[in-house]
Order: C-alpha cells, then structure tokens, then sequence
C-alpha cells in the first residue's frame, strides 16, 4: 500500500529553539518521570515538545508509555518528577478540569461516553456551569460545532444506539464544544474500517486547518507517516527520537520503535483438510434478548485457520459463547465432526475437543487469585495425572507447570506464583498453553493478541500457526484487520449477525472487505 | 356510608402509613442514582427514630427531636460514606453492618437509659395539620389535606427530587456517576463530594422517615419500631425504577396494604380475630416480594450501582 504524506511542507523548514519556555510549543514536557505503584516504570525523564498547531504521532508499542503520559498531561495520572509548560509557561495539572481549563481534551482507548445518556447529556455534562441545566444553549453549542466540522450528529440519540465510529466523533465534538484547543487522541483508529479512517483522518486535517494541535497516540508506523507532521518515538518509557515525518521510513521507525526487531518470518498457508466445526443457521439472542446472530452458517476445516472479520458488536462475541456452550441457542445447530453440540453444557464441549482462548483473559481466561500452575491444570483438574481417583495431586500440578513454562517462555517467579503477578502477554501465553496442551480438534482464538506487544503477538500467531500444522482447525475472531490478513485462510465477513462475504487470502479486495464490515455492500 | 367513610379513613390511613417509605425511599433513590447501593438504609432510619425519640424526650421539645432525627440519620448515612466512598468497601456488606450497628446501639441505649429497658411514651406527638381551607373539601380534605407535615413534605419532595435529577446540573453529574464513576472522574468531575451530597440528602429524609415513626406515629421509641421498612424501602426503590414518582406510586402501594392490613377487622368485622389480624401483617411483604419478582424483572438500574469504584487507575 502506497503511503501518501498528508504533511505540509510549513513544518520542515520550521526552526525553532527548543526551551520550554518557547510560546510555539503548545505543550512541553520536561523531564517527565512516572513510576506506578507496583514497580513498573512508564516514563523516564520524557522530554518533548509539541508545536502548536502540529499533528504529532507518538509512536510506540503497547506498554512504551505513550497513554500514561497523555494521562499526565490530561490530569488524570500525577507525574513523580518533571515539569509541563503550556504555551511557554509551567503549568500544575492536577485533575482533569485543570487540564480543561487549559485547553486541553483527550479522546481516551476506551470512550468516556456515558452510554445510557444522549449525545446532548454528555455534553450537558462537561458544558454544564450553572445550577440548572439549560440544554438550549448546549443545543446550540453542539449545533455551532457540528456546522464548522460538518459533522452531523443527532443530539437526541443515545450513545449506546450509536456505532462505535460515531460514537468517536461525538468524542471529539464533545472537546471541541469544550472549546479545546489540544486534542489527544488514544489509538483512535482501532475502532475503525479502513474507509472509516480515510474519513477521521480527513477530519483530522480540518481540526489542523482550523488551528487545533492534535496529538495522536498510535502503534501502526503506517498510520504516523501518513497523517503527522512529526514523529516522537516511545520505547520502555523513554523518547528515542523526535523526527519530522517527512525524514521518516518505515524502515528506520521499525528500527527505533523495537530494539533488535527481526523482519517477521513469512507465514505459510495452511492445507485444510476435512470440515470439523459446522455452524449451521445459528440464531442467538444477546444479553438484552435481541437476536445477535441471525442464521448464521460457518464451516472450519482441519487444519485451517477461519478468520471472522467484522466491526465489534455484529454477533462476534454471542457467535463464540454459543459454540463454547456459554450462551442459549435459539435455533440451528453446531456440529462437531458429526456430533451435535448445540446446547450442551461447557464441559462435554470442552471434552470434545473445542478449546477456547477468550477476549476478557482476565475475567474468563485465568482465575487471577490462584497459582500459575492450578491455572495450567484448570480444564483437566479431575483426570489423572492431576489427580487420583479425585484427589488432587500437586506435584504433577507443579511438574505439568514447569513443563509448560519452558515449552512456552512463560515469564513467572516461579510455577505457583499467583496468576495476577503476571504481565498481560504472559497471561495470554498461559492461557495459550493450557488450551493447546488440551489436544483440542478446534480452537477458537477471540483477539488473542489485543493489548499484546508486538514480541507477544508474534509469539502467539506462530503457536496459532503451528497448531494449524498440526490439523487443528482454528476460527480466529478479532477486530485487528492485519491479524486476521496475516493469519486467515479463509476470511468470513460477518455483519448484523450473519455471514456477508468471503474472501480467500489470494483474491483479498480491502476496499470491499470493509465496505462488507460496514454492511454497505 | 360507613363503607364509604372507611374507605375514606383507610386512604388517609394509605398516606400515613406511606410517608415513611416515601421519605425513605426518596433519600435511597438519589442515593441509588449516585451508584450507591446503601442497604444502611433501615439502620439510618433506626437511628433517626431513636435519636429523634431521645430529642424530643430529654429536651422536651417536638421539634427539637426532628432536628436530632435529621442529625442522627446523616450521621449514620455519611458512616456509610466513610465506608464505601473513602475506604472503598463492599456496599452491601458496609450497608448490612451499619444495620447491625444501628440495632445493637439503639438497644443497648434503650436498655441502659431505661428501666426495664422499655421506653416511656412522650407527651406529645406531630399530629394532623390540617391546611386552611383545603382540609374543608369533601374526601379529599380528609384524605390529603388533614395530615402531618411529613406527609405533607413527602409529598412535597417528589416533584422536587425529581426536577433536581432531571433538570439540573447536580442531578446530571450525580447520574453520570451512578452510570460510571471513573468516566465521570475523566470528566472532571469529583466523584466523593458529589456521593457525599447524595448521601447528605440520604441522611436527612431517613433521619426524617425513622424520626416521624416516634415523634408523629407511635410516640415511643423500641428497637423494632422500623421493623423492615428500610429494607421495603429499597425494593420500592428498585419497583419505582429509580425515578421519585416511581417510590410515590410503589410507597403507595405498600401503604394501602399495610394501612389494608390494620383496618381489615374495620372493614369486615367478621374477619376479625388475632390469628387472621397477625396473617394480614404479613401482607405488606408478602406483596414486597411479588411485586419485585413482578416489577422488578429485566428492570436496569444504574450501571454502576453496588460496584466498588476499585482501586486502579
């Protein structure tokens, strides 16, 4: 894919003079350090300037440091030591309404939408200075805004009506009724289709053209040369480099974002063989009772990997729960070889070989109060050799731990330490390990590698790869397009609950694909 | 016509009886609204009782011990701030030992303060007020217009909690927390002054609902004298689905069958008798209970209701 610099060429030939001090820095840091709680450094000795009226990407992997700074400059985290200058003078950030008041306004990772509110309420919320509320004004507000961005949304709607797309945008208009004039925005475009981005990147460009400094917090290098004017690199809480992007490569950011990066090894494709898992027009109700998944119809094969692209909330997750058995199905069946599964309990399904690797790790994936290796032995506790006739023997627990550790370079202190004593990639790669130890038929992978760095990712899709050698045949659900590009050998589109198109990875059409995630098509 | 007459007495009798669960159950709904879950409920309302009793007796006056009910009742609801709010502790647990507290303090003060540990009756209590003019009406007169002043202020604070919820900036923020408390935080918001507001406004209509049962209702004080009204007034809470109309219509309802339950023997005076009488008691509850497998079914409240806040971030 081409990568066409958005950048104006204004911002190379800019000198300036790099004090803090300096009024063309809408925001300086110096010397920022932040350390939590337990341990973890985030930030050490940070120093960065911000020009104004700049789009500058800050650049790193998950876990280098670029939210919990962002965080410090919106208030919402303290920073140990260092100084913040706004427009050339220091500045105290206590809280977010210091940050505010400033003109400073963060789109975070997660939205701060309350989603049982209206788009007016929420901005009721921050607008609101007077006793009672006077929504005309705040009507008007929104509608002024709306105009000068030519955004259109419907201040009576409720967010959780809204598409995740919008929701975003409602977001942004929020800060701008705010009157910001610093925007942050966290990862925004991972809630995002492609055709969705090109769009909020457009957008992007006006918020520059009508004079808004905008920070956007991204890992994707792609995404950071083709909208910033500079590029500040992030690695384990330090700034490696501040680049003008129109100096910058792909090549040369890999280099500074990962210390030693390998070029990624070539994938081979899988050779399916027979179909294990037939899903055939399943109907699902989600939590509120409307139906999820209408009729849907899926097959995976042995020793295939099925990718299940789609934007989150079309039926992905109660698909996943009903083939696992933890979710009612209302009609239609789930086989497995030629055995019928639907509707029973977890644990025949579990025994007849679907493993599971699940979104929320932490919540469904490991119990995080108990012991790495009582985790490990979790689905196959009352077999031998984990126990005799149902008594628990933990030495073949702890031996059934240490094996597993070093087979997948799971980083523990030792193998009973207690789960939440572990980092998140470890946590998945512990979840990895005991569901492919199981000797599954089927693997069903939802967004293993969210969160992970880019090392874990790797590490992850090369166990997925190697599962599918061995005629596994794996359904791999995640919002992560690449991933699923990367790994798919088939790609099943799913929107409003059904399956609308499939691709196989030789006659892949992105443009189509996404117009199929957004139901266009 | 003396049907018609009881029927009359018994929806007087309706409001009467109701004016406690309303006042409760308005004090729980901002509090519920905020995100807080506060069981605590019924032990404020205890201690409102027993400390407006004690007011009104050892200082001889009636409107005294609606001031030391009000006190004792934010006393007890902002314990239960301390607990939830600065210490983060489990709102059920936090609220259930607040009652455990309100019981064992009332009845070991009971007991030391008086002999035989039973308390004596005050002189005087809150009566009707009737309203000029208004109490004249035929039925309505008696049945709205001639009664105390917490009816009246029960009344009153329905349409008012309900515009503070709704129309106001405070009610919006206190929604937004009872929603998400770290999204409110997010947004500038300060989460424990808000929930302490809410439970200041808590303290005051328990202290008020606990304190009317001595000074206005049954003039003594004893450790039962609550009996589950607290608890009742959280369910009509969860049945009038945390809106201030809501709690009206549902105390109303608890009212008529408990006011039903007295006047029964009035009514049908062949079904008088002690066994049927004490059977009749049960009913409030018993209706408590359908009501909320009933009403209460896929009723959402806010999100974060009951939930620790945690201590990340």
């Amino acid at each position: 894919m081409a990568i066409t610099p958005l950048s104006s060429p204004f911002f190379e030939k800019r000198e300036v003079n790099s004090t803090p001090q300096n009024e063309e820095y809408a925001i300086f840091l110096k010397n920022i350090s932040k350390t939590f709680p337990n341990g973890t450094v985030a930030n050490q000795d940070v120093t960065l300037g911000i020009l104004r009226g700049e789009v500058h990407a800050i650049l790193g992997e998950n876990g280098a440091g670029k939210t919990t700074l962002m965080r410090i400059i919106s208030g919402i985290l303290k920073p140990d030591k260092g100084e913040i200058f706004i427009d050339g003078k220091p500045v105290k950030i206590r809280d977010p309404r210091d940050a505010s008041r400033l003109g400073i306004g963060m789109v975070h990772q997660h939205f701060t939408l309350i989603p049982e509110f209206t788009v007016r309420e929420n901005i009721a919320l921050v607008l609101a200075t007077s006793p009672w509320l006077d929504l005309k004004k705040v009507d008007e507000k929104i509608a002024a805004v709306s105009k000068d961005m030519g955004l259109e949304i419907d201040p009576e709607s409720k967010i959780e009506s809204l598409p995740v797309g919008k929701r975003q945008l409602v977001e942004i208009l929020r800060l701008l009724c705010q009157d910001v004039r610093i925007l942050i925005l966290d990862e925004p475009t991972s809630v995002l289709t492609p055709i969705e981005v090109d769009s909020f990147f457009k957008m992007i460009m006006n918020l520059k053209s009508s004079g808004k400094t905008v920070v956007l917090i991204t890992h994707k290098m792609k995404e950071a040369l083709q909208i910033s004017d500079r590029i500040t690199v992030l690695r384990g809480g330090r700034v490696i480099r501040t680049i003008p992007t129109s100096d910058a490569n792909e090549a040369l950011l890999a280099s500074l974002v990962v210390e030693g990066m390998l070029p990624a090894p070539t994938l081979v494709r899988g050779t399916p063989g027979d179909i294990i898992l037939k899903v055939e027009s399943l109907k699902v109700k989600d939590d509120r009772g409307r139906i999820a998944v209408d009729g849907l119809n899926l097959t995976v094969r042995s020793g295939e990997i099925v990718g299940i692209a789609g934007v989150a909330g079309n039926g992905q997750k109660e698909l996943v729960e009903a083939i696992t058995g933890l979710r009612k199905v209302e009609s239609g069946a789930v086989k497995l070889l030629s055995q019928d599964i639907t509707n029973k309990p977890t644990r025949f399904i579990i025994e007849k070989g679907i493993s599971y690797i699940p979104e929320d790790r932490m919540h469904r994936g490991v119990v995080l109060t108990m012991g790495v290796h009582e985790n490990l032995a979790l689905k196959c506790i009352e077999k031998p050799p984990m126990s005799k006739s149902k008594i628990i023997d933990r030495r073949s627990m702890v031996k059934n731990a240490e094996s597993l550790i070093s087979k997948f370079s799971i980083k523990a202190s030792d193998p009973c330490t207690s789960v939440e004593n572990l980092s998140g990639g470890n946590i998945q790669k512990l979840i990895v390990a005991r569901e492919l130890s199981n000797g599954g038929l089927v693997l069903i992978a939802e967004q293993p590698t969210a969160g992970l760095d880019i090392k874990a990712s790797e590490a992850v899709h090369q166990k997925l790869v190697e599962l599918r050698s061995m005629g596994v045949g794996i359904l791999l659900v995640s919002s992560d397009l690449d991933e699923i590009m990367k790994l798919s050998d088939r790609i099943c589109v799913i929107f409003g609950g059904k399956i609308v198109g499939e691709f196989m990875p030789e006659n892949l059409d992105v443009e189509r694909l996404s117009r199929l995630m957004l139901g266009a098509d | 016509m003396i049907e018609f007459l009881a029927l009359t007495g018994l929806a007087a009798a309706t409001l009467r009886v109701a004016a406690p669960l309303l006042l409760a159950s308005l004090g729980e709904t901002i509090a519920e609204r905020g995100g807080m879950l506060n069981l605590g409920l019924q032990g404020a309302m205890l201690v409102g009782a027993f400390s407006g009793f004690m007011g009104a007796y050892f200082a001889g006056s009636l409107w005294i011990g609606l001031i030391s009910a009000i006190i004792g009742g934010i006393l007890t609801t902002l314990l239960f701030g301390i607990l939830v709010i600065n210490l983060d502790l489990d709102q059920v647990v936090s609220g259930l030992a607040i009652n455990l507290l309100a019981s064992g303090l009332t009845l070991y003060f009971t007991r030391v303060l008086f002999t035989g540990g039973v308390s004596p009756y005050l002189g005087e209590l809150f009566g009707p007020m009737p309203i000029p003019f208004l109490c004249n009406m035929p039925v309505l007169g008696e049945v709205l217009f001639t009664q105390t002043g917490f009816v009246y202020l029960g009344l009153v604070s329905v349409p008012l909690i309900y515009v503070l919820l709704t129309k106001t900036s405070f009610g919006l923020r206190l929604r937004s927390i009872g929603e998400d408390p770290v999204i409110a935080s997010y947004l500038g918001i300060n989460v424990v002054k808000m929930r302490y507001a809410a439970l200041l406004a808590e303290g005051i209509l328990a202290g008020l609902a606990g304190g009317l049962l001595t000074i206005s209702m049954f003039n003594t004080f004893d450790p039962r004298i609550v009996a589950a009204r607290g608890f009742v007034a959280v369910s009509i809470v969860i049945l009038g689905r945390w809106n201030p109309w809501g709690a009206l219509a549902g105390s109303l309802l608890f009212g008529f069958t408990e006011a039903l339950s007295l006047r029964i023997g009035i009514i049908f005076p062949e079904l008088s008798g002690a066994s049927i009488n004490q059977l009749f008691a049960l009913l409030p509850y018993l209706v408590a209970l359908v009501a909320l497998v009933v009403g209460g079914r896929g009723v959402r409240g806010p999100a974060s209701l009951g939930k620790r806040i945690g201590r990340e971030r």
